[in-house]
This record gives structure tokens, sequence and C-alpha cells, in this order.
């Protein structure tokens, strides 16, 4: 650390690589803070976990008991053992008992993007609640035509403010803030919708996984689906360079849509074509084609079973993906291939959609496996992504619903079934204040 | 080789703490303990080593393993920093295997050890929590997990001791409060109570006069200086000034009759109540605790003082001879005069120094020795230096009691030298002193009988070695001079330490010691010396030889009351279950017994994961035998049959 330093006063390293070292560094130190305590006003299962964006400061927390909380991470409400432990009680907790509070289990909790006076639950009730955090009442109420799994926002959304919904319902909708009525619903899902995600590069895309398998890839600025994942089409390693006509700075969006009509081709001749191999086909057959899918490619599945999380990288060009088969799915968005990771074999929650999160470098996944959590290293070696479990988090005595990382302190924080919010932060915080606890905790040999 | 050496020594903790949990003792062996302590103390690596270890056992499907694991676990988690990190790792899995609060992993076998495995892990817990659970979130985690999510009941020693030391200083303060309601009641009356005491005291005082006045009428006896002259010894004189004091007593009669009526009832007011209360108060007093502190020592100052006027006037009454407490004396008086007598017959040839009270009359019994003495003491108090006087001519004048005397152990002089020979009993709560009451009532007539007393008196004589001068050996040295070594008897150089002269000839010895040449002598001593050398090589020798034996011997006896437990618990086994296990029994009975006492140990683990069988089951069994059951249900057609002939003899 102190040669890296050095090497960012020389000028040997720019600012923003050492940053990321450092911050690297850090997070492969991840281990349960002793000093730092949330203490969870919830009385069920934590579902989901959301640190807002813009301060990266408070912690929503959305549990099975109807009820939604928020702490402050970074001051601390009171202190313990001497100074030692930092307790973290929520700034303010809306239940059942509010009087227009969601009546079964919040499924989904999440920050407006822009600023921390908003956030929106979605519940078992039906409903969609948008709630002013500064006053703690419902602004907005959207009813849904059953369970809602996941609410959406985009946080790169500039000209919309949608909250995409996965519901019990086949269709996904959105629920326009500025209106408060539905945007659009989308049908193409045959079954619920458990997890939906944002595109992290474009704001219009919108990424959906259902209770069918299918991972499935909507512009909301056109009609249906442009692109269902299909495990069965591979790449191993690194997409091949983009050949020379479609230009480097061409918007994502076209790109990926040109592409997921090269693969349509592809799919409908049945023939297993390499990357290298499939080239670009004219622009009369992407007309004819569009909107509308071939039926065996709209029928492709991403998963056996139900996809429950879906995580896509900060880039925005790989999309993570976790079944209820227990398998977890690296998924190149560009070319809409299964990159064929190994991971590790892992054990994942069937039952709920459980939420994955990523550092910001994507070096590592964090999935909640079972009772544990498992950051896995996707580092490419030799362009072949390795999956394999570099540090196992384990802390809590029952089921994992949902992590967080907090790419701006390099904390991970993660709730579960037991109703406990763990942080894990790097073990260097710790190393500075070892001195004053190894007055206390020491060998005792007395024979 | 050094480094197969060193694998075998890291290998040491591993096979010391499976042999710790091997066993079906409901403690860790000590000395195990101990030994894996050691171990693992000094090496990091031993530490890491002996927690996969322990870890591995708990996951052993046993609980008696589990347990005695968990035992392990507890003393190094104590002790250790290092494993304290390196388990709190797999904390959560440690508790399942040792709570068992898993559905789908319950504690196995043993069900007795599961449910004190269950308790214990929940109590170190506890324990961990409350002496580790700052410095490791897992602890925290857990103990909160278990105890607000599962909510398992924990022992809660520490609230316990805390609700504890709540009641007793609930208890305190009630008392005090108590105390100090008293005290104030006390502030409120005192004026009132001193009165009351006051008016009796008087009243008494009254009484007391004109007892006092009557027996002033009365003639006064004939107490003068010619009556001495009548009795020829200090003795008779002391009788006769008994009778004299006693007649000097008013006794009650018809006309005085009114006025003891009235004193004997106030001094039972005066014992029973005034008394009573003003002790009473008096150790609220002492007890209570008070701002006004010159309020109370004031009033404690008075109240002594009346107190203690309360007690000389109860003694005036006493001794104004009034029949007050002949009622409460009666028998006591009845013992003194039986004891009397006693003391009489007792009296020739023991020092007995008489009973405080009795000293007159028994001094008038033993007076016919003293006979030869002028009476030079008319005063009645005659003192112990006449006594000891007396006991100097009764040397001189009794044979048998010289003889006697000449007998006796001497003893040191010490208090207990004043009950010498009494056999009375003493009054427990009456030292002079009347401060007893600070803790409380007092019985003041408790008494320690007399054997109880003899017991107490019982004196302990110390054995003293009387120091004696270890003479020389003085045997001629060859350098010139004569050997100063002292020795008992022998000594180790020169043979058995004889009476010699100056030069270290030996005085008196036998001739044929005395033809032994210079020479020759010191040849001897030569030879002496070696044999003295060999004497103690040998001696040493046979030391170790016993000490070995013995060890074998020991060792031998503890096998062999292994192998006779081990046969005592088969044959336990084989009474107490099936027919299956019995037959067992037997095999290994047949097999010889070292064999059997080996795979005994070995089973002793298993054996307790055994189920026995009832012996329902094994009537079941019976039962289901298919061929008993043809045999009885012949049987019981054939009874039948039977029957049948004998209801109906005429159609067979």
């Amino acid at each position: 650390m102190w040669k890296e330093i050095g090497d960012r006063e020389a000028g040997k390293l720019r600012p923003r690589l050492f940053a990321n070292r450092i911050k690297s560094n850090r997070v492969r130190t991840l281990q349960l803070s002793n000093h730092k305590d949330i203490v969870s006003p919830h009385r069920g299962s934590i579902n989901s976990l959301q640190v807002d964006l813009t301060e990266g400061r408070y912690l929503l927390s959305g549990a099975s008991d109807a009820s939604a909380a928020v702490h402050d991470v970074q001051r601390a409400t009171d202190f313990e053992g001497g100074g030692l432990i930092a307790k973290h009680k929520c700034i303010f907790v809306t239940n059942k008992q509010h009087e227009r509070g969601h009546k079964y289990a919040i499924s989904s909790a999440i920050w407006y993007p822009v600023d921390t006076g908003l956030f929106v639950t979605g519940s078992y009730d039906h409903h969609i609640n948008v709630w002013d955090t500064n006053s703690t009442q419902v602004v907005m109420n959207f009813k849904m035509p059953g369970k809602v799994y996941r609410t959406a926002m985009s946080s790169v959304a500039t000209s919309h403010m949608l909250i995409a919904a996965g519901t019990e319902d086949v269709q996904v909708r959105l629920c326009d803030i500025a209106s408060g009525a539905f945007a659009h619903t989308l049908s193409g899902h045959r079954d619920g919708v458990i997890s939906v995600e944002w595109s992290t590069s474009s704001e219009w895309v919108l990424v959906t996984g259902g209770c069918d398998g299918a991972i499935r890839f909507w512009d909301i600025r056109r009609a249906g689906c442009f692109l269902v994942l299909d495990q069965s089409h591979s790449q191993l390693g690194r997409r091949p360079p983009i050949p020379e006509r479609s230009a480097a700075n061409k918007a994502s969006t076209s790109k990926s849509l040109s592409r997921a009509q090269q693969r349509k081709l592809a799919g409908g001749n049945g023939t297993k074509q390499s990357p290298t191999a499939r080239m670009p086909t004219k622009g009369s057959v992407r007309q004819r084609l569009h909107p509308g899918l071939l039926s065996s490619q709209d029928r492709a599945t991403a998963h056996y079973g139900a996809v429950t999380g879906l995580k896509l990288t900060e880039d925005g060009m790989y999309l993570l993906s976790a079944g209820s088969d227990s398998r977890l799915r690296l998924w190149d968005v560009e070319s809409g291939c299964n990159t064929l990771v190994n991971f590790e074999t892992v054990r994942l929650q069937t039952s709920k959609p459980i939420q994955l999160a990523t550092t910001q470098d994507s070096a590592f996944v964090f999935v909640p496996c079972m009772s544990a959590v498992k950051a896995i290293s996707l580092s490419m070696a030799f362009d072949v992504w390795s999956g394999k479990t570099s540090l196992t988090f384990r802390g809590h005595y029952e089921y994992v619903n949902c992590c967080w990382f907090s790419s701006q302190e390099q904390e991970l924080y993660t709730g579960g079934n037991d109703r406990q919010i763990l942080v894990w932060s790097p073990s260097s915080l710790i190393a500075d204040e070892l001195d004053e606890e190894q007055a206390q905790d020491q060998d005792n040999w007395s024979d | 080789m050094a480094a197969m050496e060193k694998r075998e020594e890291e290998g040491r903790v591993r096979v010391l703490i499976e042999k710790a949990t091997n066993s079906t003792a409901p403690e860790v062996d000590p000395r195990l303990l101990k030994a894996i302590k050691l171990v693992v103390r000094y090496s990091d690596s031993e530490l890491r080593l002996a927690a996969r270890t322990l870890m591995a056992l708990m996951k052993r499907d046993h609980s008696q393993v589990r347990y005695l694991t968990l035992l392990i676990i507890d003393e190094l988690f104590m002790r250790s920093k290092l494993f304290r990190t390196v388990l709190v790792e797999n904390l959560d899995q440690l508790l399942s295997l040792s709570v068992g609060f898993r559905r789908n992993l319950p504690l196995p076998a043993p069900p007795a050890v599961a449910s004190v495995l269950r308790s214990k892990a929940i109590e170190f817990l506890e324990k961990w929590n409350t002496s580790f659970g700052v410095h490791y979130r897992q602890l925290r985690l857990g103990f909160d997990y278990l105890k607000n999510t599962l909510k398992f009941q924990f022992p809660n020693l520490q609230a316990h001791a805390a609700r504890i030391q709540q009641e007793r200083s609930e208890r305190e303060r009630r008392s005090k409060e108590i105390l100090l309601n008293k005290f104030e009641m006390l502030k409120e009356n005192f004026s009132s109570i001193k009165e009351e005491i006051k008016l009796t005291i008087d009243e008494i005082g009254e009484c007391l006069d004109i007892v006092c006045t009557k027996e002033e009428f009365m003639p006064p006896g004939p107490l003068d200086d010619e009556d001495f002259v009548e009795f020829r010894s200090s003795e008779l004189l002391q009788i006769r000034l008994n009778t004299l004091k006693e007649g000097g007593k008013v006794h009650e009669n018809s006309e005085n009759k009114v006025v003891f009526d009235v004193l004997r009832e106030l001094y039972k007011l005066l014992v029973t109540k005034h008394l009573v209360s003003v002790q009473e108060w008096i150790s609220v007093l002492v007890r209570v605790e008070v701002a006004d502190i010159r309020f109370r020592d004031s009033v404690l100052k008075e109240l002594i003082d009346i107190r203690n006027n309360l007690i000389s006037v109860k003694k005036k009454c006493e001794e104004s001879g009034c029949a007050l407490v002949t009622i409460a004396n009666h028998d006591e008086e009845d013992e003194d005069f039986w004891e009397e007598g006693k003391i009489g017959s007792l009296e020739n040839g023991r020092s007995a120094v008489p009973d405080k009270q009795n000293e007159d009359i028994s001094m008038a019994s033993t007076s016919s020795e003293l006979k030869n003495r002028t009476p030079e003491g008319s005063n009645r108090d005659c003192n112990d230096n006449e006594m000891l006087n007396r006991e100097d001519d009764e040397t001189d004048s009794n044979p048998l009691r010289g003889k006697l005397l000449a007998e006796a152990p001497v003893m040191e002089w010490g208090s207990f030298l004043d009950n010498w020979g009494s056999s009375r009993e003493v009054l427990a709560n009456q030292r002079g002193l009347e401060l007893e009451s600070h803790w409380g009532r007092v019985d003041y007539n408790a008494v320690i009988p007399a054997e109880k007393i003899a017991e107490l008196n019982v004196h302990a004589t110390l054995y003293k070695e009387e120091p004696t001068e270890t003479q020389p050996c003085r045997a001629p040295l060859r350098k010139g001079g004569v050997c100063q070594r002292k020795d008992l008897r022998v000594c180790p150089f020169h043979g058995p330490i004889v009476p010699r002269d100056d030069e270290g000839k030996p005085l008196n010895q036998n001739p044929l010691k005395d033809e032994i040449t210079l020479d020759s002598r010191i040849d001897l001593v030569e030879q002496l010396a070696k044999q003295a050398v060999k004497n103690v090589r040998e001696r040493d020798k046979e030391v170790t030889n016993k000490r070995e034996i013995d060890k074998q011997s020991m060792k031998r006896a503890k096998l062999a009351k292994i192998r006779e437990h081990n046969a005592a618990v088969l044959r336990d086994a084989a009474l107490a279950s099936t027919s299956r296990s019995a037959a067992i029994g037997q095999d290994m009975e047949v097999t010889n017994s070292e064999k059997s006492s080996a795979r005994n140990k070995k089973e002793t683990l298993s054996s307790m994961l055994r189920k026995k069988v009832t012996s329902k089951d094994r009537l079941a069994q019976r039962l289901l035998n298919t061929r008993v059951k043809d045999a009885t249900v012949r049987e019981l057609t054939s009874g039948e049959d039977a029957n049948y002939r004998e209801a109906f003899p005429n159609q067979w």
C-alpha cells in the first residue's frame, strides 16, 4: 500500500487507478464487522436492502412483516462496550400501524434514484407505495394485478421516472410517478415476473426474469421485447472484436438490437455458429422480423425454473442471473450469449427472489447462497472468466435473501430470514483499533 | 528422521483430544485436558489443529463425544484468543451441532446425554457472550438468534445474581425502615416510658423501705463479739454468720403479706416488661441509622442508665429476701444442697476447688484437717493462700495423698484449673457483662452441661523430645586426631560407637578386638568404609526396586479393577437387556477375558447407543414367533377339547 502511495505521488499511478486498487484491496478483506451493528427493527425476514444512490448513507430495508426502515450507516446513534460497538438504530420505520402502510410483506424497497426524498415499496398486498421520506407519508399508490415481487427504477434515467414492477401477473408494468398511472404494460412472459432490472447503460432498456425461466430485454420505446436469452447460445470468454462496420461509438441500444436480430436468425437456422462466423444480415430481414420474434426464439429459456435474481454489472456489459435451478449465469449483454462461466457449485434459495450485488469494477459478485453469502470473483484470466468463490461470509443463521454493496465505503450489507441486517466491512478498519481491543481480549492461560 | 518426529509431535494434540473424547465419563479426564492445554499453549499450529479436530469431532454422530468435545472447546475458548477467532468463524455450525436448533439436524443418539449437551451449550454460549461478546459479533449474533428468534431459555446467571442482590438490598432497606419507625416512636414516647419506669422503681423502693423498716423493729440477732468465742473455728463461725444473715432476712408473714404481694407484682412487671423493653430499645438504638446522632446517643445513654438502675433494683429485690425468687429458684437450691453432700463425701484426697456458692460450707466440711491451726481469721472470706497452706499440710499428713501426688501428672497452670474436678453445669449466657443483647434476645438460663464442660477442658499437651547429647565417634584417624563425626549408634566409617579414651582406644573392648594390630585396624577401617558405601548403594537399589515393584503392582491392581468393572458392567447389561445382548455377553465370556475387556473398552461408546430391549419387546417377539404361535393354538384347541369332553362326557 505504501508503495502504491509512493507511485501515486510520483505520478506513476493515475489517481483513479490508485483509488480502484485500494478499493479492491479492501474488498478482498471484507469480514463481519464487530464495530458496526445495525439494529434491525424488523420482525420478519428482510427481503430487500438498498443504500441510497446519491449520498451512499441511508440504508433502506424492506421486510416481510410489512415494515420498511431507514438506517444511517455513517453516523451511529449510540455506542456500546466502551465505544467499541457502534449501534445504528433506524431513523424511522413504517409498518402495519401506519394508516396507509402495507398489509402484507414488503418484497421490494428502493430509493428514488435522484434524491433521498422518495422511496418506493412493493408488497404482497398488490400495492406499490411511493413514500415521502421526510414526512413518512404515502404520496402515491399503485394497485397492481397481483403480488409485487420486485420493483426497479433506472439509475441513469434522465427523461422518465418509471417504476418497473414484476408481479404475479405475466405482464410487466411500468408505473409513472409523474402521472400516477401505468405508462406501459409489457407482455411476453408466460408466468409471474420475479426479477426486474433496468440497464445501467441505457435508460430505455429493461431486463426482466420470470418464473418461466426466461430473461427478456425490453426497449420501452418500442413494442415487445427485443431479446430473449437462451442458455444454449454460448460463447467462451470474451466477445469477438466488433467488426469494422459497427462503429465503436454506436449507440448501444441499436447495437444490441442488431445483434439480437442476427442471433435470431441463427436460432432460426438451428445451427450453432461460432460468433466469428456470424455475419451481419441484410436490413430487409431485420425489418421483416421486427417487432415480433420467431416463436422458437421467443420460447428460449435462460434457466430451468424461475429466474430468481438479476444483476447488471456497473458498466452494463454483462448480466448475471440466478435461477431456481441453483445456477448462476453470466450473459454477455451485447451478444446475448451465455458466457459459460463455470461458477463453483453453489446452492441457491429457490422459493424467493434473491438480490445479488457486484462491486463497482465487477471483480466480485456477492451471491446469497442459503445461509451464507459468497463473494465470487469474476476475474478474467486468459480470456476465460473464472467463477471461483473467494470469500464466504457466514454469519446469518437462516437463509439470506438480499445483499447490497456500498461502493463508497466498500461495505456489504446483507439481510436474511433471521431478521438481522449484517454489515461486512474491510478488516483494515479493525486493524486500526486493534490496540485498544487487545487490552481486554487476550489469552488467558491460567494453567 | 527429525522431520518425522516433528510431524509426530504435531499430531499429538489430535491424539490427545481423541483420547479425551473417547470416554463415557461425564467429565473430561483432567490430566488429558491439562496435557491438551499444555500442548496447545505453546504452538499456534497445534491450536489450529486442535480447533479443526474439535470441529470434526463435533460432527460425530454421538452425543457423548460431542459433549466431551464441547467441554474441551469451552476450556480452550476461555483461554486462547486465537482459538476464539478460529472458532467464531464457524460458530453457527458449532451451535447447530451442540444446541441442535436446526430441525433437519437434531442431536444424535443417547437422548439423556443430548439434553445435557444442549443445556451445557446454551450455558457456555451465554458465558462466552458475557465475557467476549464485545469482541466477537458472531457471538452476539448467535446469542441473539437463540434468545430472541428461537426463544431458548438461557440460565441467565448474571441477571439471577443481580436479582438476588436486589432482593437482599430490598430486605435491608425494609428492616432499616422498620427500625427507623421504631426510633421515631421511641422519640415520641420516650418521656412517657421513662416516667412509667421511674414510677415502678419508686414504688418498689417504697415497698422495700416498708419491708426494711419493719425489719428494724424486729429484734436484731445476737451478733456480738462475745459470741465469737463460742465458736471454735472460723467454719463454725461462718455457719453461724450465714444463719444470722438468713435470719436477718425479712420473712413473709400475715402482716406484710400485702406489701410482699405488691412487691412481687412490681418485680414481675419490672422483669418481664420494663427490662425487656429497655433492652429492646437499646438494641434498636444501636442498630438504627439516623441523621440526628446526638439525640440518639443521649437517648441511648439514658436508656443504659435506666437499665442499670433497673438491674440494681432487681438485685435489691432479690436480695431483700422476699420470696420472689423462690418460685423460680427452688429447684436450683435443692440441687445445691445435694451437691454439698457430694462434695463432702469426696473431700478426702482431692484438691477440689469448691464452687463459689458453696465455698463456705465445703470449707466447713473439710475443716477437720485444719484443726491444728489456730482460728486466725474471723472474717468470713478466708482466702486462697489459706487453702494452699492447707494443701501443703496435707501432703505431710496424708501418705496416700502423697503417693497419689507423686503419680499425678504435672499440669501447666491454666484457667481450666479453676473448674478442676467440678461437675457443675455452667450458665452459658451470664458472663458478668450484660452486653449480649445486641444480637437479639438471649436466653439467660441456657446452660452448658457438665460433660460438655469437661470435654471443653480436655487439655492437650505436646510431647517434647528431651535433648540428648550425641557423642562423637572419636575413632583414631590415619592422619592423626580422632573422628569428630556424631552418629547415634554406628559411625559409617568406624563402626559402632563405643566409649574411647583420648587417643581413640576403646575403653572396654573384648580381647578379640584388642588383638588386632594397628595396621589391620586401618585395613579394617578401609574395609568398613567400603562396606558402608556398598551398604548405602545396596539400600538405594533396593529402594528403587521396591518402588518399581510397587508401581507395577499398582498398575496391575488398576488393570484388574478395570477388568472387574468391565465384567460387572457386562453382567449388568446382560441382566438388564435382552436375550440378544445376553447372548453377546455369553460369547464374550467364552473368549478369554483380556480380549473381551479390550472389546468392552472399545464398545463403551457404541454401547451407549444400543437400544435397551424391554420385556414388552421380548414378549412381542415371542408372540410373533410362528412356531410358538402354532404351539399355543394347538394347546388352546386341545384344552378346548378337554373342556368339551368334560362337559359332555356322555357324547364320547
